[in-house]
C-alpha cells in the first residue's frame, strides 16, 4: 500500500533526524524558572490547550464534549442571564401560547355543527371583550420590557472591571479566526496544519471582544458564553462576557460567508488563572521553537545537523526548565495537530502510532539536558 | 343595435393574451404551484443532505482518523452548490410562491368581492404577471451558468454577494430576477389600490369592504412602498458588483451594514405581503363555515393597518448581532414586540367568530384552525425572537428557522391551501373531493409540525443556520425533520393532482356551492361559478349584510 511505504519513509526519516538531538551540547545556564512540569506533564498541556472538539468517545461513537448551549448550559454570567431572562420571558408568554390552543380545541368540540337544530349565535361584536384582548397582552409585554431593558444594557455597555480585562481582537477571514491578544502581545490563528486554534480565556476574567473581518462578514460566535457578534471588514463590533466555568466550548461562524461557512468552527477554552499564565508564556515562545520544529517537521527537508543546530541555538537563549518544557510542548503540540489532520496518504491511527516513539525519544533527549 | 363583439382568439392563444383577471388569477395560481415545486425540490436537496452520515461533522472526522471512506453525502465535499439550494429555495418560495400566490387569489377575488367587471388596468395586470416568467426564468437559468447560481442567501449580503464580480453572473441574474419580480408586484398593487378605491359598486363604501379586500389594500400599500426599496438595495449591489461604483466597499468608504438596512426596510414589511391577504381570507372562512358573520369587524380592519404600520419600523430586528447603537436595538425590541398586540387581536377575533356558531369542517375550514393553532405557535416564537439578548443568542441559528418556516408554511401555505379549497369551486366552476382534502390537511399539518417544531430546539441547543455539516448532536432532530419534509412534500403533490383532476370533475351550477351567501359581506358568491368574463350582468345589490350593523 502507498500510505504504508510512505510511513515507513517517514518513520525513517523522524528517527534520523530525532537521532541528533543526542547529540546536543548541554549547556550551563542556571535554570531559574519554576518548573510548569510540576503542574502540567506535557501530554495534559497539549490536552489542555489543543482540544480536539471533534473527538468521539470510545465506543458509543458519541461526541466527547457535551453539547454546549447558551439556554441548558450557560458557562459566562451573560449566558447565564440571557438564560434566565429567555426563561422568564417564556413563561410570560406561555399563558398566550396555550389560551388559543385549548380555546381552539374547546370550540372545535363545543361548536361543531350536529344534527340538533342548534342556531348559530348573531353576534357581531364586544367591545368589553375587544379591550380586554388588546389591554392584557400590552400588560404582558410591558411586564417582560422592564428587565429586557436591564439586561440589554448591561451586555451592550463596557464591562465594571475593564481594567483588568483580557481584551482581544477577534478578525474573521474566511474560514478561520485570528485571534490577537492585546494584554499579552499574543497573537493565534491557524496551527501547523492549518486548523483552527482554540481561543484559550480564564475563568473569572472579563473577555472584552473586539471584533472585526478580513474579507466577507462572519459572526463570532460560542453558545455558552451568550454572545455572537457580527464581524464586519471596515469597522469593529464589541462584546464582553465573563466566563465561570471551566472546559471546551464549541461554536463556529454564524453568518453565511461562502463555500466553508459550515466548516468554520470555534473553539474557545476556559482555564483557570495559573494555566492562562503558563499558556502565554508557551505563546511567547512559539516562534522561537519554530526553527526547531521546521528541522523536525513531516516533509521538511533539514538535516539532522539542523535539528541539532537549532536546538542549541534554542537553548542558547534560554536553557531554563521552563524553556525546554515549552520545546517539547511545542513539538508535542505541532504533532498532535498533525496526527488529528493527518498528511494525504495517512489516517489519523497510523501516524498517532508512529509518532508515539519518536515524540517518548524526543522528550527523554531534551530531559536529559 | 348592433353588439359589438370582440374577436378574441381560442385555446392556448386566450389564456397567452388574455387581460380577464380571472384568467391572470387561475395563472398566477398555476404559476405558483409549479414554482412550489420546484422550491419544494431545491428543499429537498437541502433535507437530503442534511439526512445522509456525511452531514455529521463528527464522522467524516472519524473516517477521515480512520482512513476509511467517507461516509455518503450530496454537498459535504460541493458546499457551494448547497449554498446556492438554499440561496435558491428561499428567493423561489419567496418572490414566485408566497408573494404571487396571494397576488394571484386576490386577482381572482377581489374585483368579484366589491362587484366590479375586471381590474382597472387589465393590460398592466397581464403585463404584471408575464414579468414573472423571465423572472423565474432568469434565475432557475443562474444554475447553469460558470460559478452557478447566486449563493450568498437570499440576503445577498455584500461583500459575500460582490465575489465574483465580473466572472460568475449568477448573482447578477438573481438580481435582475428580483427586479423584474418588484416590478411585477409593484404594478399588481398600483393596480389593486387603484381597483378598490374606484371600482366598488354602489353601495360597498370603505365601511362595509369585505376584509379580505382590505388585506389586499394594505398589502398593496406595503408593496407599493417597500418594494422599491429592495429595488435600491439590489441596485446598489449590481452597480457594486458591475460599475465599480462603492456603496458596500469599506476599502472604498462604502459600507456593508448599509446594505442589510436597506434591505430589511423592504425584507421585513415584505413578510407581511407574504401573510396579510391571507389573515383577511381566513375570516371570510371562518365567518362561513361558523355560519356567522365576522366579530369585531373594525377591530380587523385596524389591525391590518396597525400591523402594515408597524410593521415598517421594526426591519433592525433582523440584525441584532450587527452591532447597533443600543437605543436602536430598544426601539426595534419595543416596536417588534408591539406588533404581537394587533396580531393578538386577530387571533382572538377569529376564535370569537367561531364561538357560538355551527361549525362545519370543510376543509377550508380544517386548513383555517391549523392555521391559527401553527400561527400562534410562530408568534410566540416571534416574541421569544424579538428580545434582544435571547435573539442575539437564536439570530442565524435554525430556531429562526423554525420559526419563519412555521410562519411561512404553518401559516402563509395553510392559509393558502385554504383560500384555494374555499375558492376553487368559484374560479373552475368544479368542486374538491372532500376526503382527499382531509389527507392533504392531516399529511400536511403532521409534516409541519414534524419538520419545523424540532429546528426550534436545535436551535436553541446550537445548530447554526446555512450550514451543511453539523455536530453529532443535532442528527436526530434532523431527521425528524426530514420525516416532516417528507409529509409535506407528499401532501402539496396529492394537493397538485387533486386540482388536476378537479377538471374531470362535473361542472356545478349553484352560484354558492358552500351555502354561506347569508353570512358573507362580499359580492363572488352572487356570480356563476365560474363568472362569466363580464363578472356580474347587472350592478350586483348592496351585500346582503353589512358589515357594521348589528343583526
Amino acid at each position: 500500500m502507498m500510505s504504508k511505504a510512505m510511513l515507513t519513509a517517514l518513520l525513517l526519516w523522524f528517527t534520523c533526524v530525532l537521532g541528533a538531538v543526542d547529540q546536543v551540547a548541554p549547556l550551563s545556564a542556571a535554570t531559574t524558572a519554576s518548573a510548569p512540569s510540576a503542574e502540567l506533564t506535557v501530554d495534559q498541556a497539549v490536552a489542555l490547550f489543543n482540544p480536539d472538539i471533534f473527538a468521539l468517545r470510545e465506543g458509543t461513537k458519541k461526541p466527547v464534549h457535551l453539547i454546549t448551549d447558551a439556554f441548558f448550559t450557560p458557562a459566562s454570567d451573560i449566558a447565564r442571564e440571557v438564560s434566565h431572562n429567555t426563561l422568564f420571558n417564556t413563561l410570560v408568554f406561555l399563558p398566550f401560547l396555550i389560551l388559543p390552543q385549548v380555546l381552539l380545541v374547546y370550540i372545535i368540540f363545543r361548536f361543531r355543527k350536529r344534527e340538533d337544530g342548534r342556531k348559530p349565535a348573531t353576534f357581531r361584536g364586544n367591545h368589553m371583550l375587544e379591550i380586554v384582548w388588546t389591554a392584557i397582552p400590552i400588560l404582558a409585554l410591558v411586564v417582560v420590557s422592564v428587565p429586557v431593558w436591564h439586561l440589554l444594557w448591561k451586555m451592550e455597555l463596557p464591562p465594571k472591571d475593564q481594567d483588568k480585562a483580557l481584551t482581544i481582537e477577534v478578525r474573521g477571514k474566511s474560514f478561520a479566526w485570528d485571534y490577537n491578544y492585546f494584554n499579552d502581545g499574543i497573537a493565534i490563528g491557524q496551527d501547523v496544519t492549518g486548523a483552527q486554534e482554540p481561543l484559550i480565556i480564564e475563568k473569572g476574567r472579563v473577555v472584552i471582544l473586539n471584533i472585526t473581518s478580513n474579507d466577507v462578514n462572519h459572526a463570532w460566535w460560542v453558545p455558552s458564553f451568550g454572545v455572537k457578534k457580527d464581524a464586519i471588514i471596515g469597522r469593529y463590533t464589541n462584546t464582553w462576557f465573563t466566563p465561570d466555568t471551566l472546559g471546551v466550548f464549541k461554536g463556529q461562524c454564524a453568518e453565511l460567508c461562502g463555500v466553508g461557512h459550515g466548516i468554520m468552527f470555534i473553539s474557545s477554552v476556559v482555564v483557570e488563572p495559573k494555566q492562562y499564565q503558563l499558556w502565554a508564556d508557551l505563546q511567547h515562545r512559539r516562534a522561537a521553537t519554530t526553527k526547531t520544529w521546521n528541522a523536525i517537521r513531516p516533509g521538511g527537508d533539514a538535516q539532522p545537523a539542523e535539528l541539532t543546530e537549532a536546538v542549541n541555538a534554542y537553548l542558547a537563549k534560554d536553557n531554563s526548565e521552563v524553556a525546554r518544557w515549552a520545546l517539547r510542548f511545542w513539538i508535542a503540540n505541532h504533532l498532535e495537530s498533525i496526527c488529528r489532520k493527518p498528511p494525504k496518504g495517512f489516517d489519523g491511527i497510523t501516524i498517532r502510532a508512529a509518532v508515539a516513539p519518536i515524540r517518548d525519544r524526543l522528550d527523554h533527549a531534551l530531559a536529559a539536558l | 343595435m348592433t353588439q359589438l363583439t370582440p374577436q378574441r382568439y381560442t385555446g392556448v392563444m386566450d389564456w397567452l393574451t388574455t387581460v380577464d383577471h380571472k384568467k391572470i388569477g387561475l395563472m398566477y395560481i398555476w404559476f405558483v404551484l409549479f414554482m412550489a415545486i420546484v422550491g419544494g425540490a431545491l428543499a429537498g436537496a437541502i433535507r437530503v443532505q442534511l439526512a445522509t452520515p456525511g452531514a455529521v461533522w463528527e464522522s467524516v472526522q472519524a473516517a477521515q482518523l480512520a482512513g476509511t471512506a467517507m461516509p455518503y453525502s450530496l454537498f459535504s465535499e460541493n458546499r457551494d452548490l448547497y449554498n446556492q439550494m438554499v440561496t435558491m429555495h428561499a428567493s423561489v418560495m419567496i418572490f414566485f410562491v408566497l408573494i404571487p400566490g396571494f397576488v394571484g387569489f386576490a386577482n381572482y377575488i377581489v374585483p368579484l368581492m366589491i362587484g366590479a367587471r375586471d381590474m382597472t388596468f387589465p393590460k398592466m395586470n397581464a403585463f404584471g404577471f408575464w414579468l414573472l416568467i423571465p423572472s423565474a426564468t432568469l434565475m432557475m437559468a443562474s444554475f447553469f451558468v460558470q460559478g452557478g447560481a447566486a449563493a450568498s442567501g437570499w440576503t445577498a449580503y455584500p461583500p459575500l454577494s460582490l465575489v465574483g464580480a465580473g466572472s460568475n453572473p449568477g448573482q447578477d441574474m438573481w438580481i435582475l430576477g428580483v427586479h423584474l419580480a418588484g416590478m411585477s408586484t409593484i404594478l399588481a398593487s398600483i393596480n389593486f389600490i387603484v381597483t378598490i378605491a374606484n371600482m366598488r359598486a354602489p353601495g360597498m363604501t370603505w365601511g362595509k369592504l369585505p376584509l379580505f379586500v382590505w388585506a389586499t389594500f394594505f398589502t398593496s400599500v406595503i408593496q407599493l412602498t417597500a418594494t422599491p426599496v429592495l429595488a435600491a438595495a439590489v441596485t446598489m449591489l449590481l452597480m457594486d458588483r458591475n460599475f465599480g461604483t462603492t456603496f458596500t466597499v469599506a476599502s472604498r468608504g462604502g459600507d456593508p451594514v448599509l446594505y442589510q438596512h436597506i434591505f430589511w426596510t423592504y425584507s421585513h414589511p415584505a413578510v407581511y405581503i407574504m401573510i396579510l391577504p391571507g389573515f383577511g381570507a381566513i375570516s371570510h372562512i371562518v365567518a362561513a363555515f361558523s355560519h356567522k358573520k365576522v366579530f369585531g369587524y373594525t377591530g380587523m380592519v385596524w389591525a391590518i393597518g396597525a400591523i402594515t404600520v408597524l410593521g415598517f419600523t421594526v426591519w433592525a430586528h433582523h440584525m441584532f448581532s450587527v452591532g447597533m447603537p443600543t437605543y436602536l436595538q430598544a426601539w426595534f425590541m419595543y416596536a417588534s414586540l408591539a406588533i404581537a398586540v394587533p396580531t393578538g387581536i386577530k387571533v382572538f377575533s377569529w376564535l370569537a367568530t367561531m364561538w357560538g356558531g355551527t361549525i362545519r369542517f370543510t376543509v377550508p375550514m380544517l386548513f383555517a384552525c391549523g392555521f391559527i393553532s401553527m400561527f400562534v405557535f410562530s408568534g410566540i416564537g416571534g416574541l421569544i425572537l424579538a428580545m434582544v439578548p435571547t435573539d442575539i443568542q437564536l439570530t442565524d441559528t435554525y430556531f429562526v428557522v423554525g420559526h419563519f418556516h412555521l410562519a411561512m408554511v404553518g401559516g402563509s401555505v395553510m392559509l393558502l391551501f385554504s383560500m384555494c379549497y374555499f375558492w376553487w369551486p368559484k374560479m373552475t366552476g368544479r368542486t374538491l373531493n372532500e376526503g382527499t382534502g382531509k389527507i392533504v390537511f392531516w399529511l400536511m399539518l403532521i409534516g409541519i409540525i414534524l419538520a419545523f417544531m424540532p429546528m426550534h430546539l436545535s436551535g436553541m441547543l446550537g445548530m447554526a443556520r446555512r450550514i451543511p455539516v453539523y455536530f453529532a448532536d443535532f442528527i436526530a432532530l434532523n431527521h425528524i425533520t426530514t420525516v416532516g419534509y417528507v409529509l409535506t412534500f407528499v401532501a402539496s403533490i396529492i394537493f397538485i393532482a387533486q386540482l388536476l383532476l378537479s377538471y374531470r370533475r362535473p361542472k356545478i351550477t349553484s352560484n354558492d356551492p358552500w351555502g354561506i351567501n347569508d353570512v358573507q359581506e362580499s359580492f363572488e358568491w352572487a356570480t356563476t361559478c365560474p363568472p362569466p368574463v363580464y363578472n356580474f350582468e347587472v350592478v350586483p345589490p348592496i351585500p346582503v349584510a353589512s358589515q357594521t350593523g348589528n343583526h
